[in-house]
């Protein structure tokens, strides 16, 4: 229960609701519910919304850039609107097969985004572990720039599969956090567990996360986007007792109750508040909880922060 | 002024759901400032006696004061099930329902099929809105025995062409809003309101322009969607993009307009 928004809702008689059935939308035809024949009770007090939604620092720890003329403007026009400091960006590797040259060029579109907007662009890299030492190499070349770890890896390789070790052992050596594409909704994953050819095979499921994170216990994963419309209350029980599985909150979906569901599961350490660039549903899902002040710092901000800093990347 | 121009009570079966009493609204709305909501009953989609829900809604609104003050009631009608016309019309009438709400996808007709036509019609005659929602719940993370299509703003072109002087509400704007010129014009002199709750109420600054500021309001989709976004969308909208006055007729002149003239 948020106490601190709640207590300022007691208002004196508000005419306001009162005045509007008692009048035209009423009426009409409402015999069956009568018109409020006086004021209500009570009614709302003004809620300033964005003055809660700029109160938060905000790490926005899974965005993307596109390769469009108005990116990365856009995004950060979203972020200075929505009181964002950072976003952790990457251009995801939607192309097949992910050859060096094709995750070369999409992080050096990451790169010079980076350069450019150092104050408010953190930049994660991607790379495909079929190409062992290419990746390796990517892991080093795109530290040097600037990244403080990979962005959102994606469906070339699941994440448990044996190819991946080489990078995530590597990951792990350096302190970063392993985030990486997941899936859980009908015809991939969760229920139904099967691939419904819209989706690429090799794609994470949240079954994948539980048995890499199983195998390297001093890992750091984070599972990208329970509000992607995958089954967030199938991912999150899965994910209770796996302590190294973090999870980001983007994604266009929604729902009520997500964030008081993965905090209930998971503990209000291991989210990560983030957008998958539905900023604001990003925004919102995270507000409308039933939080407290500081379980809303620790989401917007603290928990990935923390994290960074363990490999001495945090921001300040 | 703000009020909420899509919100629920009852149950979806497939999720259990907060919020979804007339209590637990009428708490969020005293939360986030909301004065006044327009609500309907969920139970309305999957009983195949819609009556059965609107009864329901009604006996809830009736049960307390602060509900009688703070929810205005919206009918799930199915126009294609036995007795329909005398439901609408105590619905309308005896029970002083505000509008209705339709659910062809998830009752089974087709959007422009003569009852559905015919109901509109008599939604127009009476001055009351006619309310379709997009999705009701993201499909992809929704039940194996849920509706696996959502629809687009096209997929409620046909209605609006079949009836274009009654009142529509469209809700959940989740998929694309891609219209042909012909039909943006049919939108555009439509007497039409889109809520602010679908993920598709992103450019807020574009689609100003393009519909006009007298298309949209303030709706939340609550309790299946987060209460906030959907206010969020409005009040971070810049000076240079919505003024003071669009802001207000954002948060209730435009769905005042649209239930009360």
């Amino acid at each position: 229960m948020n106490i601190d928004r709640r207590k300022f809702v007691t208002r004196g008689a508000a005419g306001m609701a009162g005045m509007l059935i008692g009048g035209s939308l009423t009426g009409k035809s409402a015999a069956g519910i009568p018109a409020a024949a006086a004021t209500p009770a009570s009614g709302p007090q003004p809620y300033d919304l964005m003055k809660e939604v700029m109160q938060y620092r905000k790490i926005d720890t899974h965005a993307h850039i596109y390769w469009t003329d108005d990116s990365p403007e856009t995004q950060l026009d979203y972020g200075r609107r929505l009181g964002i400091d950072r976003q952790v960006i990457s251009r995801y590797l939607d192309v097949m097969p992910g050859t060096p040259d094709q995750f070369r060029k999409f992080n050096d579109l990451t790169i010079k985004a980076i350069k450019k907007y150092p104050d408010h662009l953190i930049g994660g890299f991607v790379l495909n572990p079929v190409y062992k030492q290419e990746s390796l190499d990517e892991i080093k070349r795109c530290t040097d720039a600037g990244m403080v770890g990979p962005g959102e890896l994606y469906y070339q390789v699941k994440i448990n599969d044996p190819r991946y070790y080489p990078v995530i052992e590597k990951l792990i050596d350096l302190k970063m956090i392993i985030h990486s594409h997941g899936e859980c909704q009908l015809g991939v994953g969760g229920y139904r567990m099967k691939y419904n050819g819209h989706k690429q095979p090799n794609t994470s499921i949240p079954e994948d996360f539980v048995a890499i994170a199983r195998r390297y216990p001093e890992g750091i994963f984070q599972y990208a986007h329970i509000g992607m419309g995958g089954d967030w209350e199938y991912e999150c029980k899965l994910f209770r007792d796996c302590p190294n599985i973090y999870v980001d909150t983007s994604g266009s979906n929604n729902a009520e109750n997500m964030i008081d569901f993965a905090v209930e599961h998971l503990g209000e350490d291991r989210l990560f508040f983030a957008s998958d660039n539905s900023y604001y549903q990003g925004v919102g899902k995270i507000l409308a909880a039933n939080l407290t002040e500081r379980q809303k710092q620790k989401i917007f901000f603290d928990n990935y922060n923390n994290l960074l800093k363990k490999g001495g990347r945090g921001v300040d | 002024m703000l009020i909420d121009s899509n919100a629920y009570i009852g149950h979806w079966p497939f999720l259990k759901l907060e919020y979804n009493t007339p209590e637990a609204l009428l708490g969020r709305m005293q939360e986030f400032g909301t004065d006044v909501s327009v609500i309907s009953n969920l139970n309305g989609i999957f009983y195949k006696n819609t009556q059965h829900a609107n009864e329901e809604l009604r006996d809830a609104i009736r049960s307390k004061r602060a509900y009688r003050d703070r929810f205005i009631p919206f009918a799930v009608i199915n126009p294609i099930y036995g007795g329909w016309r005398d439901d609408f019309e105590t619905c309308a009438t005896t029970m002083g329902m505000k509008g209705v709400r339709l659910y062809p996808q998830y009752h089974g007709y087709d959007i422009a099929a003569l009852p559905c036509i015919e109901l509109v019609k008599m939604c127009r005659d009476k001055g009351l809105p006619v309310a379709f929602c997009l999705r009701m719940v993201d499909s992809r993370t929704s039940s194996w025995m849920d509706l696996d299509k959502e629809w687009t703003l096209k997929n409620i072109v046909p209605i609006v062409k079949a009836v274009p002087d009654a009142k529509y509400m469209i809700v959940n704007v989740a998929g694309s809003m891609a219209l042909s010129g012909e039909e943006m014009s049919l939108f555009r002199k439509a007497d039409l309101l889109m809520d602010s709750s679908g993920r598709s109420m992103t450019n807020w600054s574009d689609l100003l322009k393009q519909f006009g500021t007298g298309k949209f309001c303030f709706g939340t989709h609550s309790p299946i969607l987060d209460y906030f976004s959907g206010l969020l969308r409005i009040e971070s909208l810049r000076k240079n993009e919505a003024d003071e006055h669009t802001k207000e007729l954002l948060r209730s002149g435009n769905i005042k307009g649209l239930l009360g003239s």
